[in-house]
């Protein structure tokens, strides 16, 4: 009997294990995707808030492709149980599906702070699809939209709230915007930048309530005046849905934990992306990495594993990378460790700033700020990120980066970087592109 | 398959695969727009040449959350223009620095060896850039690790005099 797969979740992980075990046995096992949403890309809704393209470029597996791919599906359909020692799924509409291995792919969902006010209608999250729906419905020319939270997911979507000509103002409980990808120093430099581009600004705001006002909505705060605005947007973060394993024997921390071939602790049940609690690159340690391309690389060793690979994953690297009115921000890897070695440098008059974290003489971590139109800026993102994915030793190097934190290109280059980079692939192979059917 | 070899110790620093390759990639000759890209060494003394070496991950290309990104018939990873959004994910998930951004467009691009007729490598008089069957390859470390100890030594003074 062909061999059965469950996989549970429709975004990047889910997809992506799906399109790697089809690259594999061309059709031969049976695979079933249980998915809340017809499956699209995260990574495109703030393009299509904004207008730049149309809601039918977010989807990923499309009817059609999915019976190319010969993929069964339940859209719509929840996993509400899962019984590991029958090999069982049992879905919120009660249907019971029989399984050889499962995919556990569930993402997480957004979280609004706890504060009265944050169900109101005009009180939107921007996650999914339908919430990205709702918030072009609403958002107009010359509307106020207030950005309730600073985080990466709430930076996404700034140009697209601009390119709509809303007028926006972020405001953040922590004393700083991205708190959790940049440092202060990087922070004031982007705020800076943004105030000048006419977002207004407030860190360290606590919200206290939001009510009705006329048919727009008034947010309290405990210190500083109310602001009233047509839109609110709650970007004030995430939790990953782990509660339908309850009960199921999966050893779960802040995610389910995984091993290097993103096997849980029950051997048939395989976990990636938001859900999966799975190896750090740089510290070898179980993180959970809430990313996109942790969610690709997590979802393509599972589907190569279940398709019967013996594929080890190396682990996952932090990192995000976020224009803001043609200003570039990134970071990777242990960008804030405080055991790090760290040095940085910024060039005010060009919006540019570096932050470099080591181990040793090996970079562990970086925080790059640099305008967009700047060539220098997108190459040096990409090469730092070489630097700390190859775990190379940059012996001299280290103290002339200390000397000029942006003299990355001779650095990457002489180190021999490319050379310890090229043989090293995510699945043992050359990748394809993305596996279109049968 | 056929890739671009690069033979630094070839370059004279002419720069004309740069202006070949903004030619044949934007319409117009803007060394800036170039997705070859060359840096001196040694205080201006030598030169080489530094593309994608379409890379067997083909980081670029499984990053992209709208596959946006291809194999073209010639094997070159390749940005499928009217696909992409312009997310950035490949410039942050390509470990060697060779995605590129097109702040007008807002779209990524790429070197796609010119659909199998590179224009850098037509483009170079002193044959550092050439199109041949070849493994892909580290071209430059060795040449630039070779050339790196004055300029460590340089900028150290740099500072020092700063």
């Amino acid at each position: 009997m062909a061999r059965r797969h469950a996989i549970v979740g429709g975004g990047t992980a889910g997809l992506n294990a799906i399109l790697t075990i089809r690259e594999h046995d061309r059709g031969e096992s049976e695979i079933t995707l249980v998915s809340a949403e017809r499956p699209y890309s995260r990574m495109a809704l703030p393009y299509y808030l904004g207008r730049s393209i149309a809601e039918s470029h977010v989807f990923t597996l499309t009817p059609a492709r999915m019976a190319q791919l010969k993929v069964h599906t339940h859209i719509g359909r929840r996993a509400a149980r899962l019984d590991t020692a029958a090999g069982r799924l049992t879905l919120d509409d009660g249907a019971a599906l029989d399984y050889d291995d499962l995919l556990i792919a569930t993402g997480s969902s957004p979280v609004k702070a706890p504060v009265p006010g944050v169900d109101l209608p005009g009180v939107h999250s921007f996650w999914t699809l339908e919430q990205a729906r709702g918030l072009v419905a609403h958002i107009r020319e010359g509307s106020h939209v207030v950005m309730v939270g600073a985080g990466f997911i709430a930076f996404t979507i700034l140009n697209a709230i601009l390119a709509l000509k809303a007028r926006l103002t972020v405001v953040e409980i922590a004393p700083q915007i991205l708190p959790r990808m940049i440092d202060r120093n990087a922070a004031e430099i982007v705020e800076r930048w943004l105030t000048r581009h006419g977002v207004a600004i407030r860190t360290g705001a606590t919200l206290l309530t939001i009510d009705e006002a006329n048919g727009r909505k008034r947010l309290r705060f405990r210190e500083g005046e109310d602001l009233v605005a047509d839109v609110v947007v709650m970007a004030t973060g995430i939790r990953t849905n782990l509660e339908w394993l309850k009960g199921s024997g999966v050893r779960m921390n802040h995610g389910v934990l995984v091993d290097d071939r993103l096997r849980s602790s029950v051997a048939n049940v395989f976990a990636a992306g938001d859900v999966a609690e799975g190896p750090d690159l740089v510290t070898g340690q179980p993180a959970l990495h809430a990313i996109e391309p942790t969610a690709m690389e997590h979802g393509r060793v599972a589907g190569a594993n279940m398709a019967a690979q013996d594929i080890a994953y190396r682990g996952s690297l932090l990192m995000n990378i976020v224009e803001v009115c043609h200003l570039d921000i990134a970071s990777f890897g242990a960008w804030d460790d405080p055991a790090a070695d760290a040095f940085a440098a910024a060039r005010p008059e060009r919006w540019a700033y570096r932050k470099l974290l080591w181990r040793g003489d090996r970079l562990i971590g970086a925080t790059i700020l640099g305008r967009a139109d700047d060539i220098w800026t997108t190459n040096d993102v990409g090469m730092l990120k070489g630097l700390v994915q190859c775990r190379g030793c940059l012996g001299a190097w280290k103290e002339h980066l200390r000397r000029n934190p942006f003299d990355v290109k001779p650095a990457f280059v002489a180190s021999g970087a490319t050379a310890r980079l090229l043989p090293a692939t995510i699945l043992g192979r050359p990748s394809s592109p993305a596996y279109q059917g049968l | 398959m056929k890739l671009l070899r690069i033979t630094p110790e070839r370059c004279t620093g002419c720069m004309r695969c740069e202006l070949a390759c903004s030619y044949v990639q934007t319409g117009m000759f803007q060394p800036a727009r170039s997705v070859i890209r060359v840096s001196p060494f040694e205080g201006h003394t030598s030169y080489a040449p530094y593309t994608c070496a379409q890379c067997a991950e083909g980081w670029c290309m499984t990053a992209c959350p709208v596959e946006a990104i291809t194999i073209s018939p010639v094997g070159a990873k390749v940005v499928v223009q009217d696909q992409c959004v312009g997310c950035k994910l490949c410039t942050i998930a390509c470990p060697y620095g060779t995605m590129f951004y097109n702040p007008e467009t807002h779209k990524a691009f790429k070197c796609d060896l010119c659909g199998g007729a590179p224009a850098c490598a037509a483009a170079c008089p002193t044959a550092a850039i050439e199109y041949v069957e070849a493994e892909a390859a580290d071209w430059l470390g060795r040449f630039a690790a070779e050339r790196s100890p004055r300029h460590i030594e340089r900028q150290a003074a740099l500072a020092e005099a700063r």
